[in-house]
């Protein structure tokens, strides 16, 4: 099963109205606050207003 | 003669004593790195945008170096040293600083796709992927894309540059 997972392909979402919703086997890289680091699945801003970039925390929809 | 490689072809050159300097347009992704170095030689606002004696031949090599796609490439004038260049520099299959390697990918046969977010700009994806948007799913190989992350993009969910006109500051 593990290898299926690892098979699968990274899926770059695109959530209307909403943030990038990335999955599956990637490197996240963070070049402003120099983070790295290999996460299954992520929710990034796409608005320019999140408090908590690079990351979603909702504020699209205010 | 002319020995410049095919993929040039169409490029804009800006030449000092020592290097050529390729602008390829269609292929930028507005990582910004260029204008973010060294906006004495990059100024987007400025036209030309390029201006070639604003800095040393070291140092625009080493900010040429940093785009990630063919946008910007340099070579020697003279043609003999760029047989001295290691192929990981010409033509260009880029050098790139520690930051922007995949550092897992050579112990990783699956090649993960690296997912940057770049400073006060976009998110840049590089690999195979798929890609959903706007209802539909795209399977993307080995390529690079670039998305919007302020949200002003003319071409969403693609980054076209706006960014640096709305004063995108990521904090």
């Amino acid at each position: 099963m593990e290898d299926e997972n690892k098979q699968a392909r990274t899926l770059v979402e695109v959530i209307e109205g909403g943030p990038l919703k990335v999955s599956g086997n990637f490197i996240l890289k963070d070049l402003k606050r120099d983070v790295t680091d290999n996460p299954t699945e992520v929710y990034l801003c796409r608005c320019g207003r999140s408090a908590g970039k690079p990351f979603c925390d909702g504020s699209h929809r205010k | 003669m002319d020995r410049e490689n095919t993929h040039m072809t169409g490029a804009r050159k800006y030449r000092n004593g020592d290097i050529t300097v390729y602008w390829k347009p269609s292929a930028c992704v507005h990582a910004s790195y260029c204008y973010r170095e060294l906006i004495e030689v990059f100024d987007p606002g400025r036209r030309p945008w390029v201006d070639i004696n604003g800095a040393s031949t070291d140092r625009i090599i080493e900010v040429v170096d940093l785009c990630p796609t063919e946008a910007l490439t340099w070579r020697w004038n003279d043609e003999e040293k760029n047989a001295d260049v290691g192929p990981e520099h010409t033509n260009h299959v880029k050098y790139m600083r520690p930051e922007l390697m995949d550092d897992k990918a050579g112990e990783n046969d699956q090649n993960p796709v690296s997912v940057k977010i770049m400073i006060d700009g976009p998110i840049v994806i590089k690999g195979s992927f798929s890609l959903q948007y706007d209802g539909r799913k795209k399977d993307i190989g080995d390529s690079i894309i670039s998305l919007c992350r302020c949200g002003s993009s003319n071409h969403l969910p693609f980054c076209d540059g706006r960014h640096r006109q709305v004063g995108f500051e990521d904090k």
